[in-house]
């Protein structure tokens, strides 16, 4: 069972993430908590200890409950095993790290709306609780059937990290994947003739040998993709192909570099997106 | 819903008059096919001499003959009916032979207007009441219509209701729909509803913002546009763009097929994208533009 942590505001992303994961809830075994941080303003200061603190939260807190319990309510018919949110006050990316620390989560969601403006994804990925979350994030961006998942890896990509979380976390679903190594090329370059013809590839030479790695540690831990091909693209052009699988999988550093192209790639996948940390 | 399709005697007229058909197919909606002629005869608008010479007529019959193929001949609702004489019980144990004859279920009018096609096509839409303007234009040579620039877009400007410029040869993959209000009528949802399912396409919902977040009767309205569509196993992308990329976007995403605006009188698209601009994106996208008001 995958014990799932799912961060709520009241917003239409993450009622939109809220919906993905009930839906992923029917095909993966998933133990679903949900949790709301209410952030006071810059200058709200709790107020004393005690009962004086608890009174200023519980009125604080007071909206927001509705609010998160009208959008977990209107799940409901769909996911029953929902509970009640939790809700906290405070600093929200502080509340949310202590919560999957103390309690061990396997996975932490979140929405996000897709952006034309691909800062607006990049920003979002220089987190603080991104940067020190003890487990994969899944982000997500629109409502799709959870019908097929690409699994990325590129030459630098920590197989020893992705393998074993991709495999615990989809290991009793229900769902085919892809596995596609990824060549990223800048833009503006020139495309040859050859390039074009390479642009999705059965694997050779040195890929073979890697993608072949890739799919031996994935059928040892005891699931087997359905394709195997190599892309060599832009980003913009990479992120169109994907647009077909529900669900984007990949391993990246917890600090990338504000232009790296994976970045870029996985801000224009329009589905979601799962991340686990190298 | 009332539909007019404003047709001339060229291909991209034929296409209009498809789309309205397959649209008419699902939506039995009243269709008036206008044909418009720029040219009066020596003799002046009365003279029926221009009728003989002129193509148009031969094009307007042949284009209600393609219209009505689009449906089984004791299914379409557009044939007047005459089914002569027939024994009605008027009351128990009396029965009289009556002659039944049914009209058809809904309008098909065919009309032709003669001078200005745009002040043609803007009156009769406002004598019909229409909910939507249908036109095709030769996108060849930047959207001209009747050998004209500038017909469709000022048919789109000046419009109290939605506009349908249906450009020719571009299958329409994914249908893009941008707003940046709140007041999207139940009709438009249908609409474009009706167009999803009849060209199989994806649908994207894009909610306009003037700064990183959307407003938030701008994100209701886009939870409820998404409740909407989902509860009809359709399931929308939703994306946001600033107002300011909204150029780049369109020219991005004009590959797809169909581009839709919502605009009306709470829409920043008013301004941010005033007629000139809506006239460049008639003009120069290779796609079809569907201005929904």
């Amino acid at each position: 069972m995958i014990k799932t942590l799912v961060s709520l505001n009241a917003d239409l992303a993450s009622s939109i993430a809220l919906r993905f994961v009930c839906r992923m809830a029917e095909v993966v075994k998933m133990g679903i908590e949900t949790i709301h941080v209410e952030e006071t303003d810059s200058e709200g200061n709790p107020p004393g200890t005690g009962w004086v603190r608890r009174t200023w939260e519980k009125g604080l807190l007071g909206t927001a409950e509705a609010e998160i319990s009208q959008l977990i309510n209107a799940e409901r018919s769909s996911c029953p095993t929902l509970g009640s949110p939790k809700m906290m006050v405070g600093e929200r990316e502080a509340e949310i790290l202590r919560e999957l620390e103390e309690e061990s989560y396997d996975l932490l969601v979140e929405g996000i709306l897709l952006s034309f403006d691909a800062s607006h994804f990049e920003n979002r990925m220089r987190s603080k609780l991104y940067k020190k979350m003890p487990c994969p994030l899944l982000l997500v961006k629109n409502l799709v059937g959870l019908k097929k998942i690409a699994l990325l890896v590129e030459d630098h990509t920590d197989l020893g990290t992705l393998v074993p979380i991709f495999s615990k976390l989809f290991e009793e679903a229900t769902l085919e994947y892809d596995l596609l190594r990824v060549i990223l090329q800048k833009p503006g370059r020139l495309s040859f003739k050859k390039d074009v013809q390479d642009k999705e590839v059965p694997a050779s030479g040195d890929a073979d040998e890697m993608l072949t790695n890739v799919r031996n540690m994935l059928v040892e831990a005891g699931s087997s993709p359905q394709e195997v091909k190599t892309i060599r693209d832009i980003p913009a052009r990479i992120a169109d192909s994907l647009q077909e699988y529900s669900l984007v999988a990949s391993c990246v550093p917890r600090q990338m570099a504000r232009k790296s192209p994976m970045l870029e790639v996985l801000s224009r996948v329009p589905s979601a997106v799962l991340l686990c940390w190298q | 819903m009332r539909i007019l399709v404003a047709v001339d005697q060229n291909p991209y007229s034929a296409h209009a008059v498809s789309e309205v058909a397959r649209l008419a197919a699902n939506t039995w909606a009243n269709v008036t096919l206008l044909g418009v002629h720029t040219r009066m005869s020596p003799a002046g608008a009365a003279s029926r001499d221009w009728t003989e010479s002129h193509p148009l007529p031969g094009a307007i019959s042949s284009y209600r003959e393609t219209f009505l193929k689009y449906f089984k001949e004791d299914e379409c609702p557009y044939i007047q009916r005459e089914f002569g004489y027939e024994l009605i019980e008027r009351k128990k144990g009396v029965w009289d032979e009556l002659y039944v004859a049914k009209s058809a279920r809904k309008e098909l009018k065919v009309r032709i207007r003669l001078g200005n096609p745009v002040k043609g096509i803007l009156a009769e839409a406002q004598e019909e009441e229409i909910d939507l303007i249908v036109l095709g234009c030769d996108n060849s040579h930047g959207c001209e219509w009747e050998g004209l620039s500038g017909i469709p877009q000022k048919v789109v400007n000046d419009a109290t209701c939605s506009v349908l410029v249906a450009k020719k040869k571009k299958k329409v993959d994914k249908i893009v729909c941008c707003l940046d209000h709140d007041l999207v009528s139940q009709q438009s949802l249908e609409m474009i509803n009706q167009l999803v399912t009849l060209h199989k396409a994806k649908l994207e919902i894009v909610g306009l913002t003037e700064g990183k977040e959307l407003k938030g009767e701008v994100e209701q309205k886009m939870e409820a546009i998404l409740k909407y569509y989902t509860a009809r196993d359709i399931e929308p992308w939703i994306e946001i763009v600033e107002l300011a990329s909204l150029d780049a976007f369109i020219s991005q995403e004009a590959k797809w097929g169909l581009m839709a605006l919502w605009m009306g009188k709470k829409s920043m698209l008013e301004k941010v994208f005033p007629k000139g601009k809506v006239g460049k994106l008639i003009k120069g996208s290779e796609s079809s533009v569907l201005i929904l008001r």
